[in-house]
């Protein structure tokens, strides 16, 4: 049962993997990575959730025009904020 | 100063007078428009990173040559990846102009590169692509004020049908003879105090100022598009692209095979070289070497012709498809999270996939992992278990006359050696992997023009890279058997052959020409008589883990070294007789 349901960290709480699907958020944080600003993934930018794949896959974002999928382990690092 | 080995290639550029550069995000078709400019074929597709490194041609502007260099894609000019490092080098090297590809359907982030390029006052005609896409996702784009926004001509284009490309020639020529006038192309870098929010909100306002949404309803391949990422159906759909694309290859090839090539190969081109030669050559070793059972003219036609291209060829028609629709990132996404459970990314089965037709392009392919430990880990994957459509298409032939569950058996077994090698090495290797970052590019029908020059272009490759093998393997093969060499070689392999892995004498030839060849471990095989189902499944087996060919082991010396590639050829070795071998014992156990 343990392993079924896990536990968020606190760490990871507000970030976007684990937000409400299909809404906007604005991004407080994110990591410091080249792909990630090269697409836009940047402070205070406007994304819309559309929802995270289950077993540990990734989350599906759009940006503008365009869907990214982000994988878990950089996504659970990206912060957002509501609207 | 670019992190990249080819460093001889870039100062050979740096000193290049009249340079051109090709620029843009990835996947907006940078090179669509090289292939048509310079009518040199590189291969494109509809997914980010088709081009891992850079290409150059010749183009025509007026009466005077260019060179040509198709940039690979990047985000932005950060230099935080290889490849805008090797971007911002060329930008460096004195370019007379740049053309920059944008993507009309994705204009905030495109308008974004482009006004980063601009910073380096080199000329700039954008080409605006995709525009047919755009309309038909309801934008409508006012090009004039976007080229005054940007303060360079814009045209608009679509690159796979050839749409745009003279205005776009003629803005090149004329903005080069312009800026030829003012100045001797003395281009210098403005550096702004501008940040990275600043250029993303000014992109962001330009492009809502001349990007107009008419219509808001979207057509039935993007509804297809975006319903193909959710599980349900996404994955039912993927399982059946991937059915679908079985059953052509494999179906498709069969039907060629039977129907076609082997009545046609047996009963006239045989034959008919068989009566030719015989005329002119007397009996003897060297008539049985080119018209024996094993004589070039009968396998070469065979093995070539009938057992290996059809299947080559309906791969290609397939995955060139799959390619071009953007229907692969769409499957790496879905099945992220298993790849993730085998130590990699989703975005690394677009890589493995490649590798079912050849692992030559899937290694290097391997180039847009992010990390050498993913890279290892894919590289080793295709060699350990990945059979490549040559191989494939032979051992459908072989299983064909006992049971096509022997095939599947196969396939489930390369599943589990495939599984067994990530997880190894995602233990043993150090470093790490990066999680799946993948733009989600448009579903679209890929154009019929730029769909069949790509696979002309494949099998082009194809025919070039594999004949010289093919035919030393052939003459190998030939040379052995009819000479009776065969029989004194296979008392020293006898133990392995016939005593461990249960194999009759003449598998020897299988062992030996595997090592050239993928399909030649296999193809051997088919023309032992008396087979049992046993047997075809163990050599099978051999073949499939055997080391790849030896185009393989010097591709992996070129992009690792050869200390990896030595590791990899010796562990696939001990690895194919150890698996191999052990089916065989423990079969004979039961029966």
């Amino acid at each position: 049962m343990k392993e079924g349901k896990k536990e968020i960290s606190p760490d990871t709480e507000n970030s976007i993997y684990y937000a409400r699907d299909n809404s906007q958020y604005v991004i407080t944080s994110a990591p410091d990575m080249g792909v990630l600003k090269g697409l836009g993934i940047i402070k205070d930018a406007r994304v819309h959730k559309v929802f995270t794949f289950k077993m540990g896959g990734p989350v599906l974002l759009r940006v503008g025009s365009r869907e990214i999928a982000i994988g878990k382990d950089i996504a659970e690092k990206i912060m957002v904020g509501g609207k | 100063m670019a992190g990249c080995h080819e460093t001889d290639e870039e100062a050979k550029n740096f000193e290049k007078q009249d340079i051109i550069l090709l620029m843009g995000n990835p996947n907006v078709g940078k090179s669509v428009f090289f292939s048509d400019m310079t009518g040199i074929h590189v291969v494109s597709s509809n997914y980010a990173g088709t081009t891992v490194s850079y290409t150059e041609g010749t183009i025509k502007l007026g009466d005077k040559n260019y060179t040509l260099i198709d940039v690979p894609g990047t985000y932005s000019l950060e230099a935080t990846s290889d490849a805008e490092a090797v971007a911002i080098n060329f930008l460096k090297c004195n370019p007379v102009a740049v053309i920059c590809v944008l993507d009309s359907t994705n204009l905030e982030r495109n308008v974004k590169f482009a006004l980063e390029l601009k910073k380096y006052n080199i000329p700039i005609v954008y080409a605006l692509n995709m525009i047919d896409v755009a309309k038909r996702h309801g934008y409508e784009i006012n090009t004039g004020l976007l080229a005054e926004e940007l303060g360079a001509p814009v045209i608009s284009t679509v690159a796979v049908k050839g749409e745009g490309l003279d205005e776009l020639k003629e803005a090149l020529r004329r903005v080069i003879s312009r800026s030829e006038r003012i100045s001797e192309g003395n281009a210098s870098y403005s550096a702004s105090c501008e940040n990275e929010k600043a250029v993303w909100n000014k992109a962001r306002e330009i492009a809502a100022r001349v990007c107009k949404q008419v219509n808001s309803e979207l057509g039935f391949l993007d509804k297809l598009g975006s319903s193909m990422l959710k599980p349900w159906p996404g994955i039912p759909i993927a399982l059946l692209v991937i059915l679908m694309s079985i059953f052509v290859i494999v179906g498709g090839g069969k039907i060629l095979q039977d129907g076609i090539l082997l009545p046609l190969v047996n009963e006239t081109v045989v034959p008919f070289f068989r009566n030719l030669l015989s005329m002119v050559i007397p009996e003897g070793i060297f008539l049985n070497v080119l018209t024996g059972e094993y004589g070039i003219f009968v396998i070469g036609f065979e093995w070539i012709f009938t057992l290996i291209l059809p299947y080559v060829f309906l791969f290609y028609v397939v995955f060139s498809f799959l390619e071009d629709s953007g229907i692969l990132p769409r499957l790496s996404v879905l099945f992220d999270s298993i790849m993730r459970r085998l130590g990699v990314q989703g975005g690394s089965m677009i890589t493995i996939l490649m590798g079912y037709g050849c692992a030559v392009p899937a290694i290097i392919g391997s180039r847009t992992a992010t990390t050498r430990k993913e890279r290892l880990i894919i590289s080793a994957v295709i060699c350990f278990a990945v059979p490549c459509i040559s191989q494939t298409g032979a051992l459908i032939s072989l299983f064909a006359n006992f049971s096509p569950l022997l095939l599947v058996l196969m396939f489930l077994l390369s599943f589990a050696i495939m599984m067994t090698v990530s997880g190894i090495l995602g233990r043993i290797i150090k470093g790490k992997v990066d999680p799946l970052v993948i733009e989600i590019p448009n579903l679209l029908i890929p154009n019929g023009k730029a769909y069949v020059k790509k696979l002309m272009l494949r099998m082009r490759h194809f025919l070039m890279d594999a004949e010289v093998p093919m035919l030393l393997s052939i003459l190998i093969a030939a040379v052995l058997k009819e000479t009776g060499l065969l029989n004194y070689i296979a008392v020293y392999l006898e133990p392995v052959v016939s005593g461990w892995l249960g194999l009759p004498k003449e598998a020897v030839i299988a062992l030996i020409l595997g090592i050239i060849r993928r399909e030649m471990a296999v193809a051997p095989l088919l023309e032992i008589e008396g087979l049992t189902a046993l047997q075809a499944f163990v050599g099978g087996t051999v073949a499939l883990l055997y080391l790849p060919c030896l185009s393989v082991f010097g591709i992996l010396t070129r992009e690792f070294n050869a200390k990896v590639a030595l590791a990899i050829a010796g562990s696939t070795v001990i690895n194919a007789l150890l698996v191999a071998g052990l089916i065989n014992q423990v079969a004979r156990l039961f029966m």
